[in-house]
């Protein structure tokens, strides 16, 4: 009947300590700076450092009990007590030290800053039991992450070699690769989440707090499955609805293999698995259209400062910091308007003048876009003769020039850029010119054309 | 029994006793008004988002339901052109080669694959009837395209084939709303519907969808297969029509000058905006918006529905015939339109019901000429988007609701005079080209007779699945709430075609 009272003492843990972090600090602050006559705090320092030293016992209490009852290694949590055993004597000790005459000399002062070191170094490893040692470098950028030691282990998703993956181990490397990106920072034997542990066939086999979490041969009643498969909003679904969450590939591969009978040493092909199954995670060098550089999102209301301009302003994909610019209900465009744009320079990623007013002059501002991947100057006045500008920008891959003014010689000044692949220039000189010139781009220029045969106009 | 719950019972039998029949009614009527009321106070909420004057929270998608949205994911086409054949060409005079089936012609059809069949018109054991064309192989992909085809051939290795769809309706109608809608029963929104709900469109002057029709008649299945369902009747597709004015009453009335109608549009607008302040309905904006939006397109429309501003070799490329309804017309609208930013054009084309009931529904004759009118024009169409890069992003999707039999048809168990083949589910073939496709793939095979898929079967929902990736959905995740539940254009199933993704 009581026996929910340790394991809730045991979850106050995380609420107890705060309270000598604070009253420690609290007591600590007065003693540097104490503004007042020196001696005139006295009596409150020794109150803090009391209370300071009985509330981490609390704490400690209730972390040994926490400890008791949630599963954590004691490798993890050994330092941590030891440190924060070490805060509550020091406490002690210092408000034995401290009367209420006492002068704070440079020694005393250096004691107390020990116990803050203490302090800290309890709290940071606390921290870590409870938010995984890597939780505040996390957010650091790359770079510093490696300044700092880190190794980034970028989490890696499931890669299936085309070639013989029926020859594949299910288990070892299919199922475990699922379990190791999707599972193991909870479930691994430092955390040991619902007293599971994921990261190899023999500790899976072992199970949770609840049992077995595999039932071969039933996927339904096998719980690792059954909770991967609950609604999203559902208390039990793993993993956590915050988590990254994996793919429904992934868990049709689950479930693939618990019912063909969760077995550690079958390959793909003796678990009877359909090649349409793993094909989703079959390697594929794919590289992406738009630039990978990281850049900030656009400013929402810049965004719609546009679109009442009459511009055609979207991302172009949710989420994604690249712009697709269009003036396609904008026809009046023209050079000078430029200016609108300028604020989102390094967004935009697909511009789109056809049909506006602008001449070769804009050719210099677009040079100013560095991630500009498409652009389209269909049925302008463009002549050309600024178009090697277009050589800064460094991501452009699709140019379109249809209904323009260009002409081979003019068109050669892009050659050898970086990224172009293909530029159009349909109705231009270009097109019409007889000769044939190499880039190192696709020339597109159309014209093509059905001769008409007999059988056009023959009626059965 | 202790004595108060003595009295207490006692004291509950003889209320009951006194309720009468009236009292009854009376509950009756009072709580079913009370039921009634629940939905009104609920309307009344002023945080939900309708109609209250202070905090309303409209987006800009209320105002203008068209307005732009990104896509979710990554899209590799932004507009759909969707070529449909309706009455459904048989692919084995176009598309699916069956020697098998030139060396059994006039055999009869083997019992095993009749067996438990159903078919809209043959009865018994019908014959087989052997390809009525000529086939070869096409391009570097050496796609099988028979000389029913001959322009269509030269552009063979820009398109991929799905040989092995199939589908789960025999009739015109349920087929073309399942092909269409994605489900074969009235009330879903179309795909275009969909699309343009999901998307909106780039154009602000003209619709997010269009839908043109040749062939002499529209669509079995009617105007559903362009409807809206319970999406917002907004996103439905706009049919403009294939000959005289696209779209009626938008010429200005004899006497009328432009600037007129404008102090009208103003006038009225004005008005809207007063009652506006007063009621503070959102619907008003919207009307203010319409008006605003039918003002623009009478602008853009009769400009971008004319095709006789085409150069003449744009003209002869597609085989025009200006003033007339025709699907070559429609074709070179269909790039004018996309071109100009319209999300999704839907082209029908009537007439590819080959039965063999007459002359013009023969698989040798019929369906040679119906092809000889397809043929030049969706061949320019595909050339015509290459040379403006627009293939780069337009999805072409060419097919019919279902495919036709390998059997000859044999209505009411006697031999036809012409030669002709009956609807057929479980095998057909159906195109697509252009953004996110990779080219001069041919998925998925039939049987040695052409009845029934064997390897790289696709279903109906599949190629919604792949339709809607390409335009940057997940279709298991893009949903409408409609009737307490969420709704997908593919309902529970759908699986994306990777075979023919780029």
């Amino acid at each position: 009947m009581l026996g929910f009272i340790l394991p809730l003492l045991g979850r106050l843990h995380p609420l107890l300590v705060h309270l000598p972090i604070g009253i420690l600090i609290f007591g600590m602050m007065l003693v540097f700076w104490p503004k007042k006559p020196p001696t005139s705090f006295n009596p409150v320092i020794r109150l803090a450092f009391l209370i300071g030293g009985v509330s981490s016992i609390l704490a400690g209490i209730s972390g040994v009990i926490q400890y008791q009852f949630e599963g954590f290694a004691w490798d993890t949590v050994q330092n941590h007590l030891i440190a924060g055993f070490l805060t509550a004597i020091g406490s002690f000790y210092l408000f034995s030290q401290i009367k209420d005459s006492t002068l704070f000399s440079s020694k005393i002062k250096i004691q107390i800053a020990v116990l803050f070191l203490v302090l800290t170094v309890t709290g940071h490893l606390g921290g870590n039991i409870s938010r995984g040692d890597t939780y505040l470098i996390e957010v650091l950028p790359a770079e510093i992450q490696v300044w700092t030691g880190q190794k980034i282990e970028p989490q890696k998703p499931l890669e299936i070699p085309e070639q013989d993956w029926e020859e594949l181990a299910f288990y070892d490397d299919v199922i475990q690769p699922i379990l190791n990106q999707n599972c193991k920072s909870c479930h691994n034997p430092k955390n040991l989440k619902g007293a599971l542990n994921l990261t190899s066939f023999e500790d899976l086999q072992k199970g949770g707090e609840n049992g077995a979490v595999i039932q071969a041969g039933n996927p339904q009643l096998s719980v690792l499955y059954a909770h991967m498969t609950l609604p999203l909003e559902d208390e039990d679904h793993m993993p956590p609805r915050e988590k990254r969450q994996p793919a429904k590939e992934e868990i049709e591969l689950i479930h693939a293999w618990i019912t063909s009978g969760a077995a550690q040493n079958t390959t793909l092909a003796q678990a009877g698995i359909n090649k349409k199954l793993v094909e989703p995670f079959f390697h594929k060098e794919e590289i992406p259209f738009y630039p990978l550089t990281e850049v900030p999102m656009p400013s929402l209301d810049t965004l719609a400062k546009l679109q009442k301009a009459g511009f055609f302003a979207e991302q172009i994909q949710q989420g994604s910091p690249w712009l697709k610019i269009s003036c396609i209900n904008l026809p009046g465009f023209a050079d000078q308007d430029w200016k609108n744009l300028n604020s989102l320079k390094t967004q935009i990623a697909y511009l789109d003048l056809s049909g506006t007013q602008v001449t070769d002059q804009i050719l210099e501002s677009i040079a100013t876009l560095p991630h500009l991947t498409v652009l389209k100057l269909n049925q302008t006045s463009i002549g050309g003769t600024q178009l090697q500008a277009l050589q800064a920008c460094k991501n452009l891959k699709l140019l379109y020039l249809n209904a323009t003014l260009v002409d081979l010689a003019k068109l050669s000044s892009l050659n050898q850029h970086p990224s172009l692949q293909k530029v159009f220039a349909f109705q231009t000189p270009a097109g019409e010119s007889p000769n044939k010139m190499k880039f190192s781009f696709e020339l597109e220029t159309g014209n093509y054309s059905l001769p008409k045969i007999p059988t056009d106009t023959l009626v059965y | 029994m202790k004595s108060v719950e003595k009295l207490v019972f006692e004291f509950e039998m003889q209320k009951l006793q006194k309720q009468t029949r009236r009292h009854f009614l009376m509950d009756c009527v009072a709580k079913m008004g009370g039921l009634a009321m629940a939905p009104l106070l609920l309307g009344c909420d002023p945080s939900a988002q309708s109609a209250s004057k202070k905090g309303l929270n409209l987006s800009n998608r209320d105002l203008n339901p068209l307005s732009p949205i990104a896509p979710p994911l990554t899209s590799k086409a932004k507009s759909v052109i969707y070529l449909h054949m309706a009455g459904s060409p048989s692919q084995l005079e176009l598309f699916d080669f069956k020697p098998e089936l030139v060396k059994n012609h006039n055999q009869p059809c083997p019992e095993s694959l009749l067996e438990g069949r159903k078919f809209a018109f043959i009865r018994g054991v019908p014959n087989l009837l052997g390809p009525q064309a000529n086939f070869a192989q096409h391009g570097q992909s050496g796609s099988w395209i028979s000389d029913f085809l001959p322009h269509f051939s030269k552009v063979a290795d820009e398109v991929s084939f799905l040989k092995a769809v199939h589908t789960d309706q025999f009739n015109h109608g349920p087929a073309q709303l399942f092909m269409q809608t994605g489900s074969a029963r009235l009330g879903r929104p179309s795909l275009g519907s969909w699309v343009t709900y999901g998307l909106g469109t780039e154009n602000q002057n003209l619709p997010g969808f269009v839908v043109l029709t040749s062939g002499g008649k529209t669509p079995d299945a009617g105007k559903s297969v362009w409807g809206s369902g319970f999406l917002p009747s907004v996103y439905q597709g706009v049919q403009c029509r294939s000959k005289g004015d696209p779209v009626l009453f938008l010429e200005d009335p004899a006497g009328m000058s432009r600037d007129l109608k404008k102090n009208l549009i103003e006038a009225i607008n004005t008005v809207n905006q007063e009652e506006f302040k007063t009621y503070g309905d959102p619907e008003i904006l919207a009307r203010i918006n319409q008006y605003e939006m039918a003002y623009r397109m009478q602008i853009e429309v009769p400009e971008v529905m004319n095709i006789n501003d085409e150069p003449a070799h744009i003209q002869e490329l597609y085989g025009t015939e200006p003033g007339v309804e025709s699907f070559a017309n429609n074709c070179l609208l269909a790039r004018k339109l996309v071109e100009k930013g319209v999300r999704f054009v839907q082209l029908y084309d009537w007439g590819w019901d080959t039965h063999g009931t007459d002359h013009d529904g023969s698989i040798d004759m019929g369906l040679r000429n119906k092809c000889t009118q397809i043929d030049r024009p969706m061949s320019a169409l595909l050339l015509d988007l290459k040379q403006r890069g627009l293939l780069e992003e337009t999805l072409v999707v060419w097919g019919g609701e279902f495919g036709r039999t390998p059997m000859q048809e044999n209505r009411e168990g006697k031999t036809m005079g012409f030669l002709g083949r009956d609807h057929h589910v479980d095998a057909f073939t159906m195109w697509m080209a252009g953004g996110g496709i990779k080219p001069g793939v041919s998925h998925g095979k039939t049987d040695d007779f052409g009845f029934k898929g064997i390897e790289g079967q696709v279903s109906v929902h599949d190629i919604h699945a792949t339709i809607l990736h390409l335009m940057g959905f997940d279709h298991e995740q893009f949903t409408y709430d409609f009737q307490g539940r969420p709704f997908r254009l593919t309902d529970v199933e759908g699986e994306l075609i990777r075979e023919i993704l780029a």
